[in-house]
C-alpha cells in the first residue's frame, strides 16, 4: 500500500499533475528513504520512453485513411520491378482458366508473325525502335489486332513482334540491333499493364515503364514522347 | 479490413498487393504524419508512398504475417527521422538561421526530432520492428490505452477511471503494469522494479 501511494506520487509529478501538497509529500518520501531517489530516476525513464513510444504503438493501430489513387500505380510498378511477375503456378492456373481461348491467341499471334516479317525502316540518323507484345495468356482477335494498331501508327517504320513467352521476350530485349549509334525497344506487357521503353546510346542503357492508367492509345503517346525527348539531340 | 496473404505478396501477386497497400497505408501515413507534419508536413504523403516501397524490398525476409505492419511501421520512422536529420544538418550546413516553422522551446530554440536521447534512435529496422511489435502484443488492454490515457493525453487518474470503466485505485495499477512491460520490451530490464 505503501508503494502502491508512492507509485502514484511519483507518476502524478512525473506527469505534472501533482498538487504542490502532493509534490512536497513525494519530496518527505524521498529525504525520508533515499532508496527511492533510484527508483524515482527509473519510473522517470520509463515515461520517457512510454512518450517516445507509445505514438508509434497507437500509428500501428491507425485504420483511417486511404491509400491515393495516384501512387497505386507508382507502387505495383515497383512490386514488378522487384519481385517479378506472378510466378509460374499463377500463369498455369491463368491459362487453365483462359483455356478455350488459346486457339484465338494463337490465330492472334500467327498474324503478328507478319509484322516480323516486315522489313525494318528507319528514318537516316533516327534511332531505331523495335516493339514487342509480351502476351502470356492469349487474347481475343479483335483486342489483339487493335492493340497492334495502336503501335504501328505510333512507330510506323518499326519492326513488330508478339511472344507468348517471358524468356522469348527476355532474349529479345538483350538483343540489340549492331551498328546503331542509338536504339531503343518498346514493350508492352499486357498482363502487366504497362509499356517499358529501353533505350540504348553510346553503351548507355535508360529504362523506363510507362503504366497504363487510361487507355493504351495514351500511354503509347506518352512513350513517344519520352522517346523523341531523350533522342532529338 | 483483412490483411494479405504473406507467401502472395512474396510472389508478387497484384492483388495481394493491392489490399496489402491498403491495409499498410495507415499506419505508414500515421507515422510519417507524426514525426514529419510538425516540420514539413508537405512531405508527409511522399515519405509514407516510400515507406511503402521500401517495403516491397523487404517483404522477402519477412517469416510471418505478423511482422508486416510493425516493419512498416519501424521502415517509415526511420525513413521520418533520416530525412529530417538531413534537413536539419542542410540548414546548419548552409548557415541559414531562419525557423523551419517547427516547435520551438521555452528558449525559442527549434525542437530538433528525434534526439540522441531517444531510445528508438540507436534500433535498427529491424530490431525496432520487432519491439513495436512485442508492445502491440504485450500491452495486453486495457494497460496500453491506459498509458496513452496518462502520457499522451494528460488526463487525471479520475478521468482515466471514468473513460476506460475501471475503478479509481486500479488506474495505478494498469499503469505500473504497462510500464513495466515496456520496460521489458524496450531493454530497460535490468533491474525490475520491486514497489508492489
Amino acid at each position: 500500500m505503501k508503494n502502491e501511494h508512492f507509485f502514484d506520487l511519483a507518476m502524478k509529478v512525473i506527469a505534472r499533475q501533482a498538487a504542490d501538497a502532493e509534490r512536497a509529500e513525494l519530496d518527505a518520501l524521498l529525504a525520508s528513504q533515499p532508496e527511492l531517489r533510484a527508483e524515482f530516476a527509473r519510473l522517470e525513464e520509463d515515461a520517457h520512453v512510454a512518450k517516445e513510444t507509445l505514438p508509434l504503438i497507437g500509428a500501428m493501430e491507425a485504420t483511417v485513411g486511404e491509400l491515393p489513387a495516384y501512387a497505386r500505380g507508382r507502387l505495383q510498378t515497383k512490386v514488378r520491378q522487384t519481385l517479378g511477375r506472378p510466378g509460374a503456378k499463377q500463369d498455369l492456373d491463368r491459362r487453365a482458366a483462359w483455356g478455350w481461348r488459346w486457339m484465338l491467341g494463337l490465330a492472334a499471334t500467327a498474324a503478328m508473325v507478319l509484322f516480323v516479317a516486315m522489313p525494318m525502316f528507319r528514318t537516316p540518323g533516327g534511332p531505331v525502335i523495335q516493339v514487342a507484345m509480351l502476351d502470356t495468356v492469349g487474347t481475343v482477335r479483335g483486342a489483339d489486332t487493335n492493340d497492334t494498331e495502336i503501335f504501328k501508327q505510333q512507330w510506323k517504320n518499326s519492326s513488330f513482334q508478339s511472344f507468348d513467352k517471358t524468356d522469348l521476350l527476355e532474349n529479345w530485349e538483350t538483343n540489340w540491333p549492331a551498328g546503331n549509334k542509338t536504339a531503343g525497344k518498346v514493350i508492352y506487357d499486357r498482363a502487366a499493364g504497362e509499356v517499358r521503353v529501353t533505350l540504348l546510346e553510346n553503351g548507355k542503357s535508360l529504362q523506363k515503364i510507362f503504366v497504363i492508367e487510361h487507355d493504351l492509345a495514351t500511354t503509347v503517346q506518352e512513350a513517344g514522347n519520352f522517346i523523341r525527348e531523350q533522342t532529338k539531340r | 479490413m483483412n490483411p494479405p496473404e504473406l507467401h502472395a505478396l512474396q510472389q508478387g501477386d497484384e492483388t495481394a498487393w493491392n489490399a496489402a497497400f491498403d491495409w499498410l497505408w495507415p499506419t505508414v501515413f500515421a507515422v510519417a504524419q507524426l514525426k514529419l507534419h510538425p516540420f514539413l508536413p508537405d512531405e508527409v504523403e511522399d515519405m509514407a508512398i516510400e515507406a511503402l516501397e521500401e517495403m516491397v524490398d523487404k517483404v522477402r525476409s519477412i517469416k510471418s504475417l505478423d511482422e508486416l505492419k510493425s516493419l512498416a511501421a519501424s521502415i517509415a520512422h526511420h525513413r521520418a527521422v533520416s530525412r529530417l536529420r538531413n534537413r536539419f544538418a542542410q540548414k546548419r550546413g548552409s548557415g541559414k538561421t531562419e525557423s523551419f516553422d517547427a516547435p520551438t522551446d521555452e528558449a525559442g530554440h527549434i525542437k530538433e526530432p528525434a534526439s540522441e536521447a531517444s531510445p528508438l534512435a540507436e534500433l535498427e529496422q529491424k530490431e525496432l520492428a520487432e519491439r513495436l511489435h512485442q508492445s502491440l502484443t504485450q500491452l495486453k488492454p486495457p494497460s496500453g490505452q491506459i498509458l496513452q490515457d496518462f502520457f499522451l493525453h494528460g488526463l487525471l487518474y479520475e478521468e482515466i477511471a471514468k473513460k476506460r470503466g475501471v475503478a479509481v485505485g486500479s488506474v495505478g495499477v494498469y499503469l505500473k503494469r504497462g510500464l513495466e512491460a515496456m520496460r521489458l520490451i524496450w531493454g530497460r530490464d535490468e533491474n525490475t522494479c520491486k514497489m508492489r
